[in-house]
């Protein structure tokens, strides 16, 4: 059947056609439209007939009625979700997204429209919506589009389409079968793996033409045990930027040993305390606290219109000298990695507070016309229905001096936290808060009692100003799931900490300090 | 586009079944968006679009799949629905897997609920314009000098949803939904800023809130967040604003699903029949409401849908169970989830409670939190009003509450009369005595 399916029909049915090919083998990569093709044409061009010329017209289309730019944002984007409850995978889902968003840029004012239908007359009427923000005369296209130079730091050797369901399906139910094989004292287990490949295409007005290929996946396992009447759930993921070969049997391995290994935790966890003490946090994902504390308020929006309580802080010490804080879309196959935005700006890192002096805002194009700077590759949006906005990529610490244990010596009494499942933060207060899933009380410097699902919050300058001392093991985050959400818009994200000390965040357990109950 | 979008879907059923799906199921959705912001009184942002998609669930030979596509080009569509069935094929088998028992699509309600504005065509661009200068200048001129920004926008939407399923059961809906914002960041000590919000939602633009209203609200809003303190630990009464009852309650809801029950990941799986709560909560679902956010005729598996309650002056009545899960549980199909959720509210206003309450919080914001299903422990961060007698003497900030589900809701004192209009779930402001607020 597949012998007979013309590329074009492959690609159209997309997400499902892998698995109309059972087990048998595959295509050879190339001919799966990795890219770079023999002939030249990129991507959308040999898959939709978006020419350069096509762009062009688009974009003077967009320019109609003045503006300083425009640009096209072509996606196509193909996920899979395999799922397994009661013992079984019995569930399946894909989704096919396309289109394309046409923006036209006014100093800050924005015009915006998008299209699934990749038909010239459409892609024009999307274009002429996009005009109304301009109401003067027409501005120019650029006469020839340049490559985007982008960074290459997610590789795609071969594409998740072309992975049949019939390999994915052992991967889901071996991590089944082995969590039940460590304890009995498991009730359920869910298993899903997700993968996703997005590809896009920007093109701007001002002469810049970029294709990319973003790959994402993670594999899930959720477990729900019971102990004595007592009754506890966890779970966890790993993934990133991933092919499917990351999935190996040793990941799998560790997934299910360090899930069953938190559930036996879970059950001996006692009442988290309630108010302000020391806190620990450990080296990882728990950088989800610069997220909140300082990302989202350097996202130079929000600093432009001056709502950030970070918007008269550039060049100050925020914090002491051994903290440094980086907003990073190089990190190889972290799920914030990308090679260049969604503006068609490369990817770089971008370094926020240096030795506790705060440097530079996370930048798009509007904004960073706005300060007069480059942009700073950090101009994201989910899909073609939106325009893009400044959002972080992989955010996190970078080491410091001290050893682990002496941060929780230091620490004496309070928390620790080992992992985290959401957070927030209020932009202009600077308030902000972390949901802690998992993690230990500290009682005379040491690590004693499991404790769980707790609110953490802060301020987020004056949290800074509380680091006191850094540890030398900065970790990133190894899930795929997180994302980061801001105007309506989820887009991937990765965090980073080594093990730090905050002097005084506010606890939101449910015992009082000094209570007995 | 009735007539269209249900050819369509006929003939997606119809690959299907030629591509070897007996059954199957599908819903294409179709929805015009505009959406229109200022700021510095001009327009930031104008956007406007199309969004089509389309959902394709599968039963073949027991196994099941569900599959969407936004690429709706016939070709394409071909191709889609024949991978489809194939995928299908190739997952395990799921004996509780299939479409409802005919019995349960039938009784579909006669009421014409009016989710769908008559006149949303004949509204121009220029009416849109205006109305946001409006929004937008009320919240500035009621913010004065305190203002460091105000963002005032108009969202609306046509949408068109069909739905047929290959076991004769079919739908056609169309509604309408307008959304008018105003935010605002005010000044506030040092370097930290206050900033507020209110909205308003409509399904018809003759019914949209004043303008004007709104924008002057978000200001006040805004103002009243200014010099937010954390306080000392401290347990008294709490009274939980309409608006933000559900970031409380959606706790208990998502523990009441069919997947967590049947998944045992639910602290109330074995409590039905039981007390959960105090006598004052009562959760009930209404999904007749002419005009309603969650109104609707038949749910997303084309079952006919029905009044009910799932909490019974504090006694739990029953699960929100859809159909597969109802073969799983081996119990009757309720609905997915709540269409409008109603908790009948009681006589008092927020302001005469709060004379009678003494000293307590008034609770008009949260920040992080999350909450186990399985086990009912949450944990949420929470600002607001420090009231006494009646009158507010200090904003709060930056403090938290902590409790478990099976104990919070007996402790829910009084139910106001202020059901949230701009919602599908129309929880009046709630009362809970006895509530440890942690701070300082």
């Amino acid at each position: 059947m597949m012998k007979k399916m013309t590329r074009r029909k492959f690609v159209e049915a997309g997400a499902l056609a892998a698995g109309a090919l059972g087990g048998t083998s595959l295509m050879p990569g190339a001919w799966l439209g990795l890219v770079a093709n023999a002939n030249g044409k990129g991507y959308f061009e040999s898959q939709f007939g978006i020419t350069e010329a096509l762009c062009r017209k688009l974009l003077e289309q967009a320019l109609a009625k003045g503006g300083d730019f425009a640009d096209l944002y072509f996606e196509h984007t193909i996920s899979n979700y395999l799922g397994l409850e009661d013992g079984q995978v019995n569930r399946a889902s894909g989704d096919i997204d396309l289109g394309v968003g046409i923006r036209t840029v006014k100093g800050d004012q924005v015009g915006y429209a998008f299209t699934q239908d990749l038909t010239e007359k459409s892609m024009l009427a999307a274009a002429s919506v996009a005009a109304t923000i301009a109401d003067s005369t027409a501005t120019k296209c650029a006469p020839q589009f340049v490559s985007v130079k982008g960074g290459d730091y997610y590789p795609v050797r071969t594409l998740f389409t072309a992975v049949p369901v019939s390999t994915k399906l052992p991967v889901v139910q071996s991590v089944n079968d082995k969590c039940f094989a460590k304890s009995k004292l498991i009730t359920k287990v869910n298993c899903t793996l997700h993968d996703q490949q997005k590809r896009i295409m920007v093109v701007s007005s001002d002469g810049h033409i970029g294709e990319d290929l973003q790959p994402r996946s993670f594999l899930y396992v959720g477990l729900v045990g019971e102990k004595n009447g007592r009754k506890e759930t966890t779970g966890w993921n790993l993934g990133g930027r991933k092919e499917f070969s990351f999935y190996s049997e040793q990941i799998v391995d560790r997934l299910v040993s360090e899930v069953v290994q938190r559930l036996m935790v879970a059950f001996e966890s006692v009442q988290a305390p309630a108010g302000e003490m020391p806190v620990v946090l450990g080296p990882g994902v728990t950088g989800i606290l610069l997220h909140e504390a300082i990302g989202h308020g350097m996202e130079a929006d929000f600093n432009r219109k001056k709502t950030s309580t970070y918007s008269t802080m550039i060049g100050k010490k925020v914090a002491e000298p051994f903290v440094t804080i980086i907003d990073d879309g190089t990190n190889p196959k972290q799920m914030g990695a990308i090679n260049f935005d969604d503006e068609g700006i490369p990817s770089e890192k971008t370094v926020m507070v240096e030795n506790g002096i705060l440097k530079t805002y996370l930048h798009d194009r509007i904004s960073a016309n706005h300060y007069k700077l480059k942009p700073t590759g950090n101009g994201r949006r989910e899909s073609y229905r939106y325009y893009p906005q400044p959002r972080m990529r992989n955010t996190y610490m970078l080491s410091g001096p001290a050893t682990p244990e002496d941060v929780i010596k230091k620490a004496q009494k309070g928390i620790y936290v080992e992992d985290v499942s959401n957070g927030q933060v209020k932009i202009g207060e600077g308030d902000f808060a972390f949901y802690v899933s998992r993690g230990r009380m500290i009682e005379d410097g040491k690590l004693t009692a499991p404790i769980k699902d707790m609110n953490i919050m802060g301020n987020g300058p004056k949290m800074l100003l509380n680091v006191v001392m850094v540890a030398n093991d900065m970790q990133m985050a190894e899930g795929g799931a997180g994302a980061c959400g801001k105007g309506g818009q989820a887009v991937p994200v990765s965090f980073g900490l080594p093990t730090v000390l905050v002097n005084s965040m506010t606890v939101g357990g449910v015992k009082r300090q000094g209570a007995q109950s | 586009m009735k007539k269209d979008m249900m050819e369509l879907c006929a003939w997606v059923i119809d690959q299907a079944k030629k591509a070897g799906a007996k059954d199957s199921r599908t819903r294409f959705t179709r929805t015009r968006l505009v959406e229109i912001g200022y700021r510095e009184r001009k327009p930031e942002t104008i956007k406007e679009a199309t969004n089509q998609s389309l959902i394709l669930q599968l039963f073949v030979d027991g196994r099941f799949s569900s599959q969407s596509t936004a690429d709706l080009r016939k070709s394409a569509l071909t191709d889609f629905v024949s991978a489809a069935v194939a995928t299908t094929r190739l997952i395990a088998k799921d004996e509780y897997r299939s479409l409802p028992d005919p019995k349960y699509y039938e009784g579909r309600a006669a009421i014409d609920l009016k989710l769908a504005d008559g006149e949303y065509q004949k509204w121009s661009p220029e009416q849109r314009h205006q109305l946001v200068k409006v929004l937008e200048n009320a919240c500035l001129e009621a913010g004065g000098q305190s203002v460091i920004s105000v963002e005032a926008s108009v969202r609306d939407s046509f949408s068109e949803q069909a739905a047929i399923a290959s076991n004769d059961c079919e739908g056609y809906q169309e509604t309408t939904d307008y959304v008018l914002v105003a935010q605002m960041t005010a000044k506030d000590e040092g370097d930290r800023r206050a900033a507020g919000y209110d909205y308003g939602v409509s399904r018809y633009m003759k019914s949209l809130p004043d303008a004007g209203a709104i924008g002057r609200s978000a200001a006040q809003r805004t103002l009243a967040m200014r010099g937010g303190k954390k306080l000392k630990t401290e347990t008294l009464p709490v009274i939980i604003e309409n608006r933000g009852v559900s970031r409380i309650l959606g706790g208990l809801i998502s523990a009441m699903s069919g997947p967590n029950v049947q998944q045992k990941r639910s602290f109330v799986m074995d409590k039905k029949g039981q007390k959960i709560a105090s006598d004052l909560l009562t959760i009930s679902d209404d999904p007749f409401m002419v005009g309603g956010f969650g109104s609707a005729l038949y749910d997303n598996e084309g079952m006919a849908t029905r009044k009910r309650t799932f909490v019974e002056a504090g006694v739990l009545k029953d699960f929100y169970i859809d159909w597969y899960y109802s073969r799983k549980l081996a119990c009757e199909p309720t609905i997915g989830g709540p269409t409008n959720l109603i908790i009948p509210p009681g006589k008092r206003s927020v302001e005469e409670i709060m004379k009678d309450l003494g000293r307590g919080i008034l609770v008009n914001d949260f920040i992080g939190g999350n909450s186990n299903s399985t086990t009912g422990d949450f944990s949420v961060g929470i600002g607001g009003f420090l009231f006494e007698n009646g009158k507010v003497t200090q904003t709060v900030a930056e403090m938290n509450v902590a409790d478990n589900h099976l104990k919070f809701w007996t402790k829910l004192s009084e139910v106001a009369n202020d059901p949230w209009p701009y919602g599908s779930w129309l929880t009046p402001s709630l009362v809970f005595k006895d509530v440890v607020v942690s701070g300082v």
